[in-house]
C-alpha cells in the first residue's frame, strides 16, 4: 500500500452505495407496483439487490478494518460517533410510537369509552409471558457484558460461548413474542389500542432481530479472529445496540403492558 | 537557574537540571526507522493458554492481512480474486438489468387505460 503521513481512512471508490440506491428506487417501484399489478417481481428483484449490497459493503468494511488497518484510533473515534448518533436517532424513532401510545391512552376520546384499555379490549397478563421476556432480555444484556469482559481479557472460549448464549437468548425472545402475537385476543386492525400495540411491539420486534444478526456476525467474526482485546469496536457497537433494545423492551413492558393493561 | 528549549514559544524557558542535560528540543528530530509495531493479543501466548488457542479453528487473519495488503492497485471489492468478481458481477448486473426494468415498469404504469 501507498505510504501515507497521516492516520485517516483514504476509502477505495466503492460501486456500493449506487447499488444500494438502486435497490431502493427497485424496492419501492416495485411495491407500487405490486399494489397496483399484483406482481412482486420487482420488489423481489430490489431486496435480493439489497441484500448482496450490505453483505459486500459490510464485509469490505471488515477487509478495510481487520486485514488492512485503516480503522486506526482517530478512525475508530469517527465510528464511535456514527454508531452514538444512529442510535441517538433509533431512540427518537421510538419516541413517536410512544408519543401515539400516551396521546391516545392519557385522555382516552368517547369513542374509545372514555377509558384505557379501550371498551372490549382485553389485554396481555404483563406478569405472564411479558415478564418472562424482560426477565430474557436483561440476562442476555448480562450474557453480553460476559462476552465483552472475555474478549478484553482474551478468553478465547468464553467469549464464543456468551456470545452464543446471548444470540440464543435473543432468539428465544423472538420466539416467545411470535407466541404472544400468535396468541393474542386482540388485532392491529382493533382500533388504537391495537394499533398502538403492534406498530411499537413489532418494531421493536424487528430490532431484536436486527440486533441478533448483528450479535451472531461478531459470533463469526469472533470465531474467526477478528477481534483482538484492545481492537473490537464491530462488538462494542453490536452491545451498545443490544443494550439499547434492552432498554426500549422495558419502556415498552412498563409503558404499553403494565401501566396500559 | 537552568534553562530548556520550550517546543511551544520556540524560545528558551527555565526548567529543572535533569530536564536541561538532555534537552528534547534539540535532537535531531524524529528517528528515520518507524517504531517497533505491537500487537494486540487476539488470545493468550501459546505457553500461557494451551489448547484453547486451537479452539474452534486455526487463526487465519495474519494471512489474510498479508493477502489484503498487498499493494497491487486493486480496490477492495475485487482483491480477493474470482469469488470477488463473480459476486460484483451479479450485482452490477442485477443493478443495471433492474433499472431498465424498473423505468420500463413505471412508464408502463403511467400510461392510462381508457375504456
Amino acid at each position: 500500500m501507498a505510504h501515507q503521513a497521516h492516520a485517516y481512512h483514504m476509502v477505495d471508490p466503492s460501486p456500493w452505495p449506487l447499488t444500494g440506491a438502486v435497490a431502493a428506487l427497485l424496492m419501492t417501484s416495485g411495491l407500487a407496483i405490486w399494489f397496483h399489478y399484483n406482481s412482486i417481481v420487482l420488489m423481489t428483484l430490489g431486496t435480493v439487490l439489497l441484500l448482496l449490497t450490505m453483505y459486500q459493503w459490510w464485509r469490505d468494511i471488515v477487509r478495510e478494518g481487520t486485514f488492512q488497518g485503516h480503522h486506526t484510533p482517530p478512525v475508530q473515534k469517527g465510528l464511535r460517533y456514527g454508531m452514538i448518533l444512529f442510535i441517538t436517532s433509533e431512540v427518537f424513532f421510538f419516541l413517536g410510537f410512544f408519543w401515539a401510545f400516551y396521546h391516545s391512552s392519557l385522555a382516552p376520546t368517547p369513542e374509545l369509552g372514555g377509558c384505557w384499555p379501550p371498551t372490549g379490549i382485553t389485554t396481555l397478563d404483563p406478569f405472564e409471558v411479558p415478564l418472562l421476556n424482560t426477565a430474557v432480555l436483561l440476562a442476555s444484556g448480562v450474557t453480553v457484558t460476559w462476552a465483552h469482559h472475555s474478549i478484553m481479557e482474551g478468553e478465547r472460549k468464553q467469549a464464543i460461548q456468551s456470545l452464543t448464549l446471548t444470540i440464543l437468548l435473543g432468539f428465544y425472545f423472538t420466539f416467545l413474542q411470535g407466541m404472544e402475537y400468535y396468541e393474542a385476543p386482540f388485532t392491529i386492525a382493533d382500533g388504537v389500542y391495537g394499533s398502538t400495540f403492534f406498530v411499537a411491539t413489532g418494531f421493536h420486534g424487528l430490532h431484536v432481530i436486527i440486533g441478533s444478526t448483528f450479535l451472531a456476525v461478531c459470533l463469526l467474526r469472533q470465531i474467526q479472529y477478528h477481534f483482538t482485546s484492545e481492537h473490537h469496536f464491530g462488538f462494542e457497537a453490536a452491545a451498545w445496540y443490544w443494550h439499547f433494545v434492552d432498554v426500549v423492551w422495558l419502556f415498552l413492558y412498563i409503558s404499553i403492558y403494565w401501566w396500559g393493561s | 537557574m537552568y534553562y530548556k528549549f520550550s517546543g511551544i514559544t520556540q524560545k528558551l524557558t527555565g526548567s529543572a537540571p535533569t530536564a536541561a542535560y538532555s534537552p528534547q528540543g534539540l535532537r535531531p528530530g524524529v528517528p528515520a526507522e518507524a517504531p517497533a509495531m505491537i500487537f494486540a493479543t487476539p488470545t493468550k501466548v501459546v505457553s500461557e493458554a494451551g489448547a484453547a488457542v486451537e479452539y474452534m479453528g486455526a487463526n487465519k487473519v495474519p494471512d489474510l492481512q498479508r493477502i489484503f495488503q498487498t499493494s497491487d492497485g486493486i480496490p477492495i471489492h475485487l482483491k480477493r480474486g474470482v469469488p470477488d468478481r463473480l459476486l460484483y458481477r451479479t450485482t452490477m448486473a442485477l443493478t443495471v438489468g433492474g433499472a431498465l426494468y424498473c423505468l420500463v415498469a413505471l412508464y408502463i404504469a403511467a400510461q392510462p387505460t381508457n375504456k
